[in-house]
């Protein structure tokens, strides 16, 4: 009865917050009140897919829920990013019956890393997807490692690990392990045999400590990788990127599976290669997947184009506080042959919490803009001093830079007749204020 | 001048390497001619030749790692330290210096014993938080971020008076250590970057004479926000 009565209530509470455009973590945590131990009473279906990490999650989920409904399979997924136990809790029994039977085939969880411990005390994943563990937030999340540990333990025995293989942290969580399977990519084309990164996080063998090398790197601190101590080293992959072109726009899955990419950049072929991977492990045919991921545009709203005056740009929405997230922004940046001009906000850190901690700005490698793709450089928000004060830390020609604390005054700034495309970045936290000020197309 | 800047790829968790950019950037714009040599573990310098030397953070494991190479430098470190070389340790490299470290599990290593005070991590709860503290020998306060999951006991003269954010310990109001020119702090990133009245003060003891310091304008426009806006939250909280 006391089940009923929460999911009922859950389910009421639900109804009423979309009206109001309510979030979805408030039904769950008034159920976890309730019935503590709800999670458990409830009949989950065969396949519980969990995907977590520093990057990506919500564009996988999003990914894997498409090809999954396209083929004919019912998915509860937590659309709205709600990822830690409250958002997962009014996920599952709004996906149930007054009974406790939830009404899918798939469960599809996106979940945070540092609190899957206690959603996944109580539901067991078949399949738990790890895509990455960066610099994230580190103002609340402390570091990789500490993370790591977290995540650690929120592994269940009869999970399947689904691991990128290219992340060195993250394929270690097959140590002591049986059932698990990896992904990851060949040895690209745009690889670099050096890296390129201001800090180096795989300088080091997550299990002994002892230097480790490279054969390539695809970005950052990601690659093949391999201990000169311990023989800790990257695996052999199942599913595969075997080759990719960013200027075409393609990439191509073991060997036979060519996919057009509606974004050209290196996360997305991971976060397209994870749901594949996922994809597969259910059972949809490989050549089905990639026709469903062919030119696939995200609905996340983290990409968007827009129009100032009579120019046209697009807004690459990066995390403050995640180096890795804006080296990938500033790759596609600095990339662009036709030239551009490159618009920088922090205004508020985050929009969840208060810090003024701006020492991530020192882990983004800035120095990528020093390219003659990149034209002029505008840099704004309240915490545009401290950009300025990075810049100064690189080779970009100073006159090359303009600064405004007033996001508005470098939005007018960029609305002249220059032709160059623009190329936002900036956060969730505040991609809203600019977005106010130019024209979504 | 030379700059050791000790540990730099495994101690580098939070853009602690700009704190050596950044000295490296004063001394020479105050006409100095300076090199900077990268050492890992594993490797040696010898400290009598250095003019700074610098320690950033780094995760539990990688600081036991590294608390072991640094014991062959004991001796070396601590005559440079009673010589009076400038010496900052930033995040929880200063750990190291003190006389236990005891982990999560309840492991307990032995620090160099430079200092009394012992160090206990716990690995349920991240102790984090933008600071203000103050101290006597700098006129304005220090902004900064503290980033970590131990305490420290035992410190008799600490570094900083805490106005906002985390000590030493739960509830302390004191942070950080001092021995002659050596400052420990569990300040993270680039401490002199968002500090520039701490660079000018150590830029000054290395050089012997007031720095060049009229070229450090986004520095110090972002220290008063900074400041600004840690005092809004201090007095809203």
């Amino acid at each position: 009865m006391k089940k009923f009565f929460t999911i009922l209530i859950c389910k009421l509470l639900r109804f009423a917050g979309k009206l109001i455009g309510k979030g979805s973590s408030k039904p769950g945590q008034v159920a976890l009140k309730l019935c503590p131990d709800i999670l458990s009473r409830v009949q989950l279906p065969k396949y519980i897919i969990a995907v977590t990490g520093s990057n990506g999650k919500t564009s996988t989920v999003e990914m894997i829920a498409h090809i999954l409904t396209k083929n004919g399979k019912t998915v509860a997924w937590n659309r709205e990013g709600s990822n830690q136990i409250e958002g997962v809790t009014t996920l599952v029994l709004d996906s149930a019956t007054l009974g406790g039977r939830v009404k899918a085939d798939i469960l599809l969880i996106e979940s945070d890393e540092r609190f899957a411990r206690y959603t996944f005390r109580y539901i067991h994943p078949t399949h738990y997807v790890i895509t990455n563990l960066y610099r994230d937030q580190l103002t609340r999340n402390g570091h990789p490692e500490w993370v790591y540990d977290a995540l650690l333990d929120s592994i269940t025995d009869g999970t399947q690990l689904i691991l990128n293989a290219d992340d060195p942290l993250v394929s270690s969580f097959a140590q002591g392990r049986k059932d698990v399977v990896w992904f990851g990519a060949d040895k690209l084309s745009s690889d670099t045999e050096e890296l390129q990164s201001v800090y180096n996080d795989g300088a080091y063998c997550p299990i002994c400590k002892a230097p480790m090398t490279y054969t390539t790197h695809h970005y950052n601190h990601i690659g093949h990788y391999a201990c000169t101590k311990c023989g800790y080293k990257r695996q052999n992959t199942r599913y595969t990127i075997t080759s990719v072109d960013l200027d075409k726009g393609e990439m191509t899955i073991d060997g036979k599976h060519t996919i057009t990419l509606a974004l050209k950049s290196l996360y997305n072929i991971y976060n397209i290669l994870s749901a594949y991977t996922v994809a597969s492990i259910v059972g949809i045919d490989g050549a089905q997947i990639a026709a469903d991921m062919n030119n696939y545009v995200l609905k996340n709203g983290r990409v968007i184009t827009f129009e100032l005056g009579s120019r046209r740009g697009t807004l690459l929405t990066s995390k403050h506080e995640n180096s890795i997230s804006y080296d990938q922004s500033i790759r596609v940046a600095s990339a662009y042959k036709e030239g551009c001009d490159v618009l920088i906000i922090v205004d508020a850190v985050s929009r969840k919490y208060f810090t003024s901690d701006v020492s991530w700005l020192y882990d983004i490698d800035f120095e990528m803009l020093n390219s003659d793709n990149v034209r002029q450089i505008v840099l704004a928000g309240t915490y545009v001093n401290d950009l300025v004060t990075r810049f100064s830390y690189t080779d970009i020609p100073s006159e090359r830079i303009k600064s405004f604390e007033d996001i508005g005054e470098a939005v007018d700034h960029l609305n002249s007749d220059r032709s160059e495309y623009i190329y936002a970045i900036t956060c969730f936290s505040d991609k809203g204020k600019f977005l106010a000020k130019v024209r979504e197309v | 001048m030379k700059l050791l800047h000790l540990y730099h790829d495994i101690m580098n968790l939070y853009g602690d390497y700009a704190n050596v950019s950044a000295m490296r950037r004063i001394l020479e714009k105050s006409g100095a001619q300076v090199s900077v040599d990268r050492i890992s573990p594993g490797e040696n310098a010898d400290f009598a030749d250095y003019d700074f030397i610098y320690i950033g953070s780094g995760t539990e494991r990688n600081q036991r790692v590294v608390l072991e190479d640094l014991r062959k430098y004991a001796d070396a470190l601590k005559s440079a330290v009673d010589s009076g070389t400038v010496v900052l340790m930033t995040g929880n490299s200063f750990e190291m210096l003190g006389k236990t470290l005891t982990d999560a599990k309840g492991n307990t290593v032995n620090g160099l014993g430079f200092f009394d005070f012992t160090v206990t991590e716990q690995n349920k709860t991240r102790v984090t938080g933008d600071v203000i503290y103050t101290c006597d020998f700098l006129t304005q306060p220090l902004v900064g971020f503290v980033n970590k999951c131990s305490e420290i006991k035992g410190i008799s003269e600490p570094l900083f008076r805490v106005t906002m954010g985390p000590g030493d310990f739960d509830g302390s109001r004191e942070e950080g250590v001092r021995m002659r020119e050596l400052f420990g702090t569990h300040l993270t990133g680039p401490v002199l970057i968002k500090n520039p009245h701490l660079l000018t003060y150590l830029a000054e003891k290395i050089l012997g004479k007031a720095p060049a310091d009229d070229w450090l304008v986004s520095e110090r426009a972002g220290y008063q926000i900074t400041l600004r806006e840690l005092k809004r939250r201090n007095e809203g909280a």
